[in-house]
């Protein structure tokens, strides 16, 4: 019988709450469904009200879920206190096997807000018709009753203390089931502490959600094709994928020292072994010899603010007469050569992300997940951006943002729902790119660098202008 | 690094090489033994994707003789541990491949292959 739970989360990245629920309930087949009540079946709300089927299921959620602070078994909540005493009474069923002998402890607390100790009493003696006659233990009680009390976001805002006490949006009150374990993982992972990142590295909250989202678990493999320094690679192995790992430039994933720092830093979080591979290799000449073979690809793409995304070739291509020379110089090559680096040009993400999402379709086994970071100007972000790289059988599942101010990365996982098989991309450009949909992420480098000053209206003309004046300055 | 598992699903892929351009031969490697992690499930639904034969040979080249010359029926535990051995652990740490075909030679150095294609070699 579907139970209702209260889910206390962690106030950061309201927009990955639900996504990342869904993945893991999916993960572990949890059937979930959230509260009818508007008051708490908001995501942008730290407590929210979700239907599953048992206890045992929240304390999986709340083993593996990032933003999963505690979940308690809800007993009801109103927006007055008379309101939640109604609904606690209800819920009697559910407490009276806590009435005779179980030792508690009772903690009034409030989201927002401080609720001074005189009322924090009167709150408590509210709750005596529920007559416990257990030990009151604040150390090691057998159960906690939590009463929340959540207020309006006044952050930013001077007041007296106290100012608006009991003013609160609604209260919640429940029985604490378990506390979210999986937060401890952002120190373990916590990058000033690994022994190899780079300046691009992933924080680690953003980059266990990602994981999640990957649905990683033990005989899963997953793809980074833009590894770097790895930080996507850890926290999903760490949940037991095997992973693969690619980077145009290899010395990301080498590092400094004979062992590459991907290794090092795997090996410091015991995880060393499930590095299935590194290879270095641009992904629009690939060396894989056939597709279908990853449950998941995961990655950070560069998108050219401190590292611009790169693939191999030239702005402009040699002469035949010079291409032979260095045919001819790479085969008759002289002992004391330094290794042979091939020219790179850049990679424009509007391109980058409609090529990922192809090569993703052709690598990915039906059912399997790609998760990736799209930069995108938050002025000029349109639904529409997202569906100008998909591609016939992939499906944007979850589409979540991460606010920076005039601009923001969007968490895109998409899901290959087709069975049918496709040949490797071609990686050429498509046609009739003028025609199609501009999408805000197009040129985001050059967007960046000029601060997002152009306006949408302005800049679907001077684009190619745009794009000349960049190709100038780095040349 | 560079396992079995990976050599497997590496072609040469320089531009117009598309015939025998797999396995790639190794050649002056240094190979490491590690333990990995045996997950059955992970190596029977690996089992389709590979090229069997190319398997065996590089194996045996690497001086692995425990895999059956056909891929058997019945996966019995004896044969998927031969088979997590040859996968996953034998590490190739250096040497390189070259392509059967063009001659391309990829070079593997700490454990890393580099599949980058020169100038000439791309579209």
């Amino acid at each position: 019988m579907p139970t209702p739970f209260l889910f206390h989360f962690a106030q950061a990245h309201n927009e990955f709450r639900l996504p990342e629920l869904s993945s893991i309930c999916e993960l572990h087949g949890i059937p979930f469904s959230l509260s009818k009540n508007p008051q708490s079946n908001d995501p942008n709300r730290p407590f929210m009200v979700i239907e599953l089927e048992n206890e045992e299921q929240a304390r999986i959620l709340a083993k593996r879920c990032i933003l999963i602070k505690a979940i308690y078994e809800f007993y009801g909540q109103g927006s007055t206190y008379e309101e939640l005493h109604e609904e606690n009474r209800k819920s009697e069923p559910l407490w009276r096997k806590y009435v005779e002998n179980t030792s508690f402890r009772f903690l009034i607390t409030a989201y927002q807000h401080k609720i001074p100790q005189s009322r924090q009493r009167d709150v408590m003696e509210s709750f005596a018709y529920m007559g416990f006659l257990g030990k009151i233990d604040m150390k090691n009680p057998e159960i906690t009753l939590t009463c929340f009390e959540d207020y309006e976001e006044r952050t930013g805002v001077t007041r007296v203390k106290h100012e608006g006490d009991g003013d609160f949006r609604q209260v919640f009150f429940g029985r604490l089931i378990v506390d979210g374990s999986a937060r401890a993982l952002i120190g373990k992972f916590d990058v000033k502490k690994r022994v190899y990142y780079g300046n691009t590295s992933m924080e680690s909250e953003i980059s266990l959600i990602m994981a999640n989202q990957t649905l990683a678990a033990p005989g899963k493999f997953i793809y980074d094709p833009f590894m770097g320094t790895g930080s996507m690679a850890y926290p999903t192995a760490h949940f037991g994928a095997f992973i693969f790992g690619s980077d145009i430039d290899g010395r990301q994933m080498r590092g400094k020292q004979k062992e590459p720092g991907v290794l090092r830093a795997a090996k410091q979080y015991g995880v060393a072994s499930r590095i299935i591979d590194l290879s270095t290799f641009d992904i629009t000449h690939n060396p894989l010899r056939c597709g279908e073979m990853f449950d998941a690809i995961v990655t950070d793409p560069p998108y050219g603010v401190r590292a611009g995304a790169k693939r191999l070739g030239r702005k402009k291509s040699l002469p035949d007469y010079k291409k032979e020379l260095t045919r001819q110089h790479n085969l008759n090559g002289r002992p004391d050569d330094q290794p042979y680096i091939p020219p790179t040009k850049p990679y424009e993400l509007s391109h980058l992300a409609r090529d990922l999402v192809l090569l993703s379709r052709y690598l990915l086994k039906p059912g399997g997940r790609l998760v990736f970071f799209l930069p995108t100007v938050t002025d000029e972000y349109e639904e529409v951006d997202i569906h100008t790289m998909l591609c016939e059988g992939m499906e944007v599942i979850a589409n979540s943002l991460q606010d920076f101010g005039s601009w923001g990365r969007r968490l895109v996982t998409i899901r290959k729902v087709t069975k049918e098989k496709y040949p490797p991309p071609t990686f050429e450009p498509a046609p009739n790119d003028q025609d199609t949909h501009i999408p805000a992420h197009k040129d985001f480098r050059e967007k960046y660098f000029q601060g997002f000053r152009s306006s949408k209206s302005e800049s679907v003309e001077p684009e190619g202008q745009e794009q000349d004046s960049g190709s100038d300055a780095q040349q | 690094m560079v396992r079995l598992i990976t050599h497997n699903v590496l072609a040469c892929h320089a531009k117009n090489c598309n015939t025998n351009n797999f396995p790639l031969q190794f050649k002056d490697v240094k190979v490491e033994h590690r333990e990995a992690e045996f997950n059955a499930d992970f190596l029977k639904g690996f089992l389709p994707k590979l090229e069997w034969k190319a398997l065996v040979d590089t194996a045996k080249e690497l001086g692995d003789t425990s895999l059956p010359d056909e891929q058997p029926e019945m996966l019995d535990d004896e044969f998927l541990q031969n088979l997590h051995h040859v996968l996953l652990e034998i590490h190739v740490e250096e040497g390189s491949m070259t392509c059967p075909n063009c001659g391309h030679v990829y070079p593997i150095f700490n454990g890393i292959p580099n599949m980058l294609l020169a100038e000439h070699e791309i579209g």
